[in-house]
């Protein structure tokens, strides 16, 4: 594939990775190549239009019209949140499936057709959206009825969400067959993960085609009309649910990249195992956080969703939160490589830049991502947060310093033991996540108090001049500086990833495992107890002080909701 | 690695789901369900206790029909002068918001301090966002989605007196970033509300221009302009009047048959629907919103009274009269 691999197969098309100890076949890897490819790809390009979006929130520049901000910004978010987190999501689960089983991937013809689809659709939605005119509208992301979005538009998005479907059904026949030949078998854990993730992936691609597919007969005259609250709520099954997709997909890859790198074990499989079934059960419903603030929905039915999310999902992250950082924990403590509270932290390979993401996409996701969501998830506080610039805070914190970052550290470890390629320039890329994610939360923390502090309203080109009126939001233009900054570091931490993924696959070295830095810890030295005996203490502290920072911040929430005037009975 | 008892890579062995848990972790899963049961408990008890809780009765109702409610609700309001401007003082507690592209009927509105009043918040088109806060505090502030077809009734009570200004945060189409109201809140004697408001004595062209018919009343004089002298007649599409660029320009015009009147667009997104024509013409009107720079021309030929409108901003009074006379 692409002629850029240094591997070689056997004559049945396997070959043996001497760093994971598994064994890929050819039929997967080569599709973890054209998505995974595909993906970074799709995450350059995004990147050029979010420095155009950013430059142009950050009125100082004010770099678009504003007509041309909504267009850009609508394939901002294509580019993202579609294109390089669908397909990298479908490679990660071709690796979770067949390369961790050890099988062929089943079927993989369909791969290729759905890559063919989703890369037809994708098309046709974009294409649309760089060429729509009046009365067309800018779709954003969320293409809400009854504003006129182009019909093409639905159509390829339907066509993109199809691909994506019939892309994930050769991994799910993948299990089906490993189940048959192993009943009794318990899957990995990471293959659970993955699997888990393909179902809520299927919810959420389906709800996506009942949303859309009558948005596109609206849109071309055929159905005379659709009721706007019952598309935001079939909306949100595939709007929110694909964000559930990443999460999953992020979960899994931290599990799998904290392994391989860092040497951890699992720390409990009930534990972990239960918190996916929760993610399966409860986190569908999340998605109505959504429609916390509109009308049509009884406050019960509110209430019940959110209340519901808190026990199933939150629980079930909280639970990953605590699990992921143990795990590492206590198998760096069995290999000799811990003492002390935090030893087991310190000596972690830092410069290994598949780490360092890992760990960094933990911390900023739980911290930023996650207690922001809690927060806005919560019916009386989502007023205070609806359609305000603290919401792409909140969702940039998660996909972006989250998923995009956990995606960057798998990509990493991508080019090295799948192209088999060593980094390009390695200086560069130790220093890349830190510089990305630094960046990046602080993009994401401005937009956060420029939304709550200041109600600073998304999807806005210019809020330091509104026609027609003298009000304004001038007094937050301090913080949309430091935020601009920000952001043009942001952008060009993202263009050093490309810059050395595809510098690596055209011109890195041959890499030869065993993945250096961390490998030096032995297992003699260690303790020989299994992981649920090791100290977890570290973690612990970890943990408390993330509960602290989890409540402080609550708290200020609900005291800014509470200084608001009345309302409501 | 392949040696890796706990490996997340291989199937665990054995009995793993009696394998005992870690008590560091076992006392996570504690703290993380009773901080779930806390939240949930908070969230109940602030319907109870709080004052913050975005809930009221929604009904569903056309986007016609909401319109006519907002125009009602203004004909009944007294009107009050502001930092010089005339604005609404509600009958009653009851205030309509009505959201359209791209402004805010219904407001602006003077509210009493400490009294409670019922918000109607609904849509003459597409998603809204009401997003308000007042002006000297921007960290002061919700927002509510607005859904055409269906009217929220939220009631709000404000001690704070002062400016408070409405926002769209729903992307409603290109003028979204213009979508801008305002209500104030202040102490004032009562004012004289409930009288049907000020009905125009010249009813004419029927009842077109008053808030008997779609659209409500405008800011027409009842005097039509006598263009009946000219061949070539223009008239500007989204011209200064009824609160913004939401007037024809003239309002009504009088010109003699096979006249070519032109329209000319001075601003941006609006289009000219026929309302109603004299028997046996044929005007089409244009119905594409177009922008400033376009125009439309047709030649009236049959004698009459040619009643016609701008869609999105019917709401605000943008409504028109050609009489072949």
């Amino acid at each position: 594939m692409f002629g850029l691999s240094t591997f070689d197969y056997d004559e049945d098309g396997f070959r043996e990775c001497d760093v994971t100890g598994l064994t890929v076949h050819k039929s997967a890897e080569d599709l973890v190549k054209l998505f995974g490819v595909t993906a970074i790809v799709s995450l350059a390009v995004g990147g050029a239009f979010a420095l155009t979006v950013a430059l142009t929130r950050w009125e100082a520049i004010g770099f678009l019209d504003p007509g041309q901000y909504y267009r850009f910004t609508s394939l901002h978010a294509w580019f993202m949140i579609l294109f390089w987190m669908v397909f990298m999501e479908i490679a990660i689960l071709y690796v979770g499936g067949p390369f961790v089983l050890g099988r062929k991937l089943s079927l993989s013809r369909l791969g290729w057709a759905g890559y063919g689809i989703m890369l037809a659709g994708g098309a046709l939605a974009v294409f649309s959206i760089a060429t729509y005119d009046l009365p067309n509208q800018a779709p954003f992301y969320t293409s809400y009825v009854p504003l006129p979005s182009p019909a093409p538009y639905f159509a390829g998005a339907v066509l993109f969400l199809l691909g994506a479907l019939v892309a994930a059904v050769p991994f799910f026949v993948t299990l089906w067959h490993e189940k048959r030949e192993h009943p009794s078998k318990t899957l990995p854990l990471i293959t659970f993960g993955a699997f888990i993730t393909g179902v809520i992936a299927l919810e959420a691609l389906v709800g996506g085609i009942t949303a859309l597919t009558p948005a596109f007969l609206w849109r071309i005259g055929f159905l005379e009309h659709l009721d706007a609250a019952w598309y935001r709520q079939m909306f949100w099954t595939i709007g929110h649910g694909s964000q559930q997709i990443n999460l999953l997909a992020m979960i899994t890859v931290w599990y799998f990249m904290t392994h391989v790198i860092g040497g951890a074990e699992v720390a409990s499989e009930k534990i972990s195992r239960v918190a996916f079934v929760l993610y399966l059960f409860f986190i569908n419903l999340g998605a109505a956080h959504h429609l916390m603030s509109d009308p049509a929905l009884s406050s019960s039915w509110r209430m019940w969703n959110t209340s519901y999310a808190a026990y199933g999902a939150v629980v079930a992250s909280m639970i990953h939160a605590f699990a992921i950082p143990a795990g590492l924990e206590a198998g760096r403590r069995r290999k000799g490589a811990g003492g002390g509270l935090f030893g087991w932290l310190w000596s972690a390979p830092w410069k290994d830049p598949g780490f360092s993401s890992t760990i960094l996409s933990i911390i900023l996701f739980g911290f930023l991502g996650g207690i922001t969501g809690v927060m806005m998830g919560q019916m009386q506080l989502n007023m205070s947060w609806h359609n305000n610039l603290a919401v792409p805070g909140h969702f940039h914190a998660t996909v972006v310093t989250g998923t995009t970052l956990a995606f960057m550290g798998l990509a990493y470890y991508v080019l090295r033991l799948v192209f088999g390629r060593d980094w390009f320039a390695s200086r560069l890329a130790s220093i890349q996540p830190f510089f990305y994610g630094g960046a990046m939360a602080v993009v994401c923390l401005m937009m956060m108090y420029l939304g709550l502090l200041f109600g600073v309203p998304r999807r806005h080109p210019s809020v330091m001049d509104i026609p027609g009126t003298a009000f304004d939001f001038s007094p937050s233009e301090p913080f949309f500086v430091v935020f601009g900054i920000a952001a043009i570091l942001s952008v060009v931490g993202g263009a050093l990833f490309v810059v050395i993924a595809v510098g690596t696959l055209l011109a890195g070295g041959t890499f030869t495992p065993p993945i250096v830095e961390d490998r030096a810890i032995s297992p003699v030295s260690g303790d020989a107890a299994p992981p649920h005996e090791q100290s977890m203490r570290g973690t612990f502290v970890l943990v408390l002080v993330f509960f602290a920072v989890f409540v402080v911040l609550y708290a200020l929430n609900w005291f800014l909701l509470s200084q608001v005037w009345e309302i409501g009975p | 690695m392949g040696d890796d008892d706990h490996s997340p890579l291989e199937s665990p062995e054995g009995h793993w789901w009696n394998q005992s848990v870690n008590r560091r972790e076992s006392i996570w899963l504690g703290i993380s369900g009773a901080w779930a049961v806390s939240m949930f408990g908070w969230m109940l008890g602030w319907t109870q206790v709080g004052e913050q809780n975005q809930t009221g009765q929604t009904y569903e109702v056309s986007t016609e029909r909401y319109r006519q409610k907002v125009q009602s609700f203004k004909e009944a309001a007294g009107t009050l002068e502001v930092d010089g401007e005339e604005v609404l003082v509600p009958d009653g507690n009851d205030v309509y918001v009505g959201a359209l592209q791209w402004a805010w009927d219904g407001l602006p509105v003077v509210l009493q301090p400490g009294e409670t009043y019922n918000f109607h918040l609904g849509s003459y088109d597409v998603q809204h966002g009401f997003g308000v806060r007042p002006e000297g505090n921007l960290s002061k502030q919700i927002s509510l989605q607005i859904l055409p077809g269906y009217e929220w009734v939220v009631e709000m009570s404000f001690d704070e007196t002062g400016t408070y200004h409405v926002v769209c945060n729903e992307f409603c189409g290109v003028g979204h970033r213009s979508m801008h109201g305002t209500f104030v809140v202040q102490d004032h004697e009562p004012v004289e509300t409930g009288s049907g408001g000020s009905e125009s004595s010249d009813a004419a062209y029927g009842s077109w221009f008053t808030s008997d018919a779609r659209g409500g009343a405008t800011d027409f004089d009842g005097e039509p302009t006598d263009a009946t002298d000219q061949s070539d007649v223009t008239v500007e599409v989204g011209a200064d009047g009824n609160g913004g660029p939401y007037a024809f320009a003239p309002t009504a015009v009088q010109v003699s048959s096979g006249t070519t009147v032109t329209f000319e667009w001075v601003s941006d997104n609006h289009n000219v629907l026929v309302e109603s024509q004299p028997d046996g013409a044929d005007w089409e009107g244009v119905d594409a919103f177009e922008n400033e720079g376009y125009s439309h021309s047709f030649t009236f030929d049959a004698q009459g009274v040619y009643e016609y409108y701008c869609e999105p901003h019917l709401g605000m009074g943008m409504k028109g009269v050609v009489e072949v006379v």
